[in-house]
């Protein structure tokens, strides 16, 4: 099936052979590097996430895709939708802030209202559950600043299911990558 | 193919060497021509050496242009014709797997070190792959440019003299009233001691459409495109040169 491309490649000699692989691995460092500025620039780093779970309908149903930013310049408010990992937790969950808790700083010049001297405290709960999430929390009482991952500023509809098909369904990441990878190395700029 | 007469050159020099045998002409070339008549001979196909066929889309332009370009490589490279210079294309290998290199050490890095411990390094990371791929584009587009073959070749006659031949090509797209085309454009400098005398230049453009080279079936007919390409750079070395 591939013996014309092999013939060529093997005419073409080692040089066109590395540079055919470097085109699919820098669309490969692309991707990584793009996500990576991305988490820089949005000072988070997973700027763009996946609703797995229904805890938050109706605003984000399962399969929606989040973009998300953590400003360390502003203080996280009641109704803020945010994305938080308890250590321990393998899966970040996104649920809406319910309650703050503010500690100002006892050093001498500290302004009591600059959102950068506070310590903020969080309780959070999912839209779609009827208790707050202190049992998640694993044994912490309040969620802190580290914990949070961002908080949602946009969202896209449906788009997630793709990321969802490729986690259930690891074959299709392989025949993707298995399809890229030929696609790059036969075809020339 | 018609027998190409030469001028009588200025000083004459030996025979072609024997190794040639089997790649002269049915005509032999005569006693008292110049060295550049080997070139001559050298620059005529090689009916029925064995080639691998060469068969592409015709319905694509750049793919056609790949092909013609391969085919040039193939015929210019001959062991004692051009010998390639692959300088392009060592940088654009050499910076685009450093930037590949980069990029994949910063991923690691990022992913081994907590997020807001690893940010100054990821900073680094990512602002160097951005300079390398820069640096990639604007060398790509303003020193490579069309350049598809940088030859040189080194003969001695006398003295050692050094040819150089830059061979650019782009495929003109189709037209209504014209098929597309595979735009040939060459520059060549002849020098002796070391490239410090100038003994001659050359320069050249030509074009020819496609569909004198590849067929319904999109099989390309090398010979007759080594023939064009061979009457080009004989035209240019020896148009000023000599």
């Amino acid at each position: 099936m591939f013996a014309d491309e092999l013939k060529t490649l093997r005419r073409l000699g080692v040089r066109h052979v590395l540079l055919q692989i470097l085109n699919f691995v820098s669309v490969l460092a692309s991707g990584l590097m793009i996500w990576k500025g991305l988490g820089l620039i949005t000072n988070t780093e997973s700027p763009i996430v996946v609703v797995l779970s229904g805890s938050m309908e109706p605003a984000f149903y399962r399969g929606d895709l989040l973009f998300l930013t953590n400003p360390t310049d502003q203080r996280y408010q009641t109704g803020d939708i945010t994305v938080y990992r308890v250590p321990g937790a393998d899966i970040p969950i996104v649920h809406r802030v319910l309650e703050t808790h503010d500690f100002t700083s006892k050093k001498k010049g500290a302004v009591a209202a600059s959102p950068l001297v506070q310590k903020q405290l969080l309780l959070t709960k999912g839209d779609n559950n009827h208790i707050d999430d202190i049992e998640l929390y694993q044994g912490l009482e309040w969620l802190e600043r580290k914990h949070i991952v961002g908080k949602v500023r946009g969202f896209l509809p449906y788009v997630g299911y793709v990321t969802i098909a490729m986690n259930d369904f690891p074959q299709l990441k392989y025949a993707l990558l298995g399809g890229l990878g030929l696609l790059a190395l036969v075809q020339r700029e | 193919m018609a027998p190409r007469t030469r001028k009588a050159a200025s000083s004459p020099s030996p025979a072609p060497t024997p190794a040639h045998d089997d790649e002269v002409p049915p005509v032999p070339p005569p006693k008292d021509a110049s060295a550049v008549v080997d070139v001559d001979a050298l620059l005529a196909p090689v009916p029925g050496e064995g080639r691998d066929e060469v068969k592409v889309n015709n319905a694509s332009a750049a793919d056609m242009k790949h092909a013609c370009d391969d085919a040039l490589k193939r015929f210019l490279s001959r062991p004692d014709l051009f010998k390639q210079i692959h300088t392009h294309t060592d940088v654009r290998l050499a910076l685009g797997w450093l930037s590949v290199l980069v990029a994949g050490a910063t991923g690691l890095y990022g992913w081994r070190v907590p997020f807001e411990q690893s940010k100054p390094a990821v900073w680094v990371g990512v602002i160097v792959y951005i300079v390398l791929t820069v640096v990639q584009t604007l060398y790509a587009y303003f020193v490579e440019g069309d350049i598809v073959f940088v030859g040189k070749r080194k003969t001695f006659d006398k003295r050692i003299v050094t040819e150089r031949i830059t061979i650019t090509a782009r495929a003109t797209p189709s037209k209504p009233t014209a098929p597309p085309a595979y735009a040939l454009g060459l520059a060549y400098v002849r020098s002796a001691a070391g490239g410090k005398t100038l003994l001659g230049k050359g320069r050249t453009q030509e074009e020819r459409p496609f569909t004198e080279f590849f067929d319904v079936k999109g099989v390309m007919d090398q010979e007759r495109f080594e023939r064009w390409v061979g009457t080009v750079v004989g035209r240019v070395m020896d148009g000023k040169a000599q």
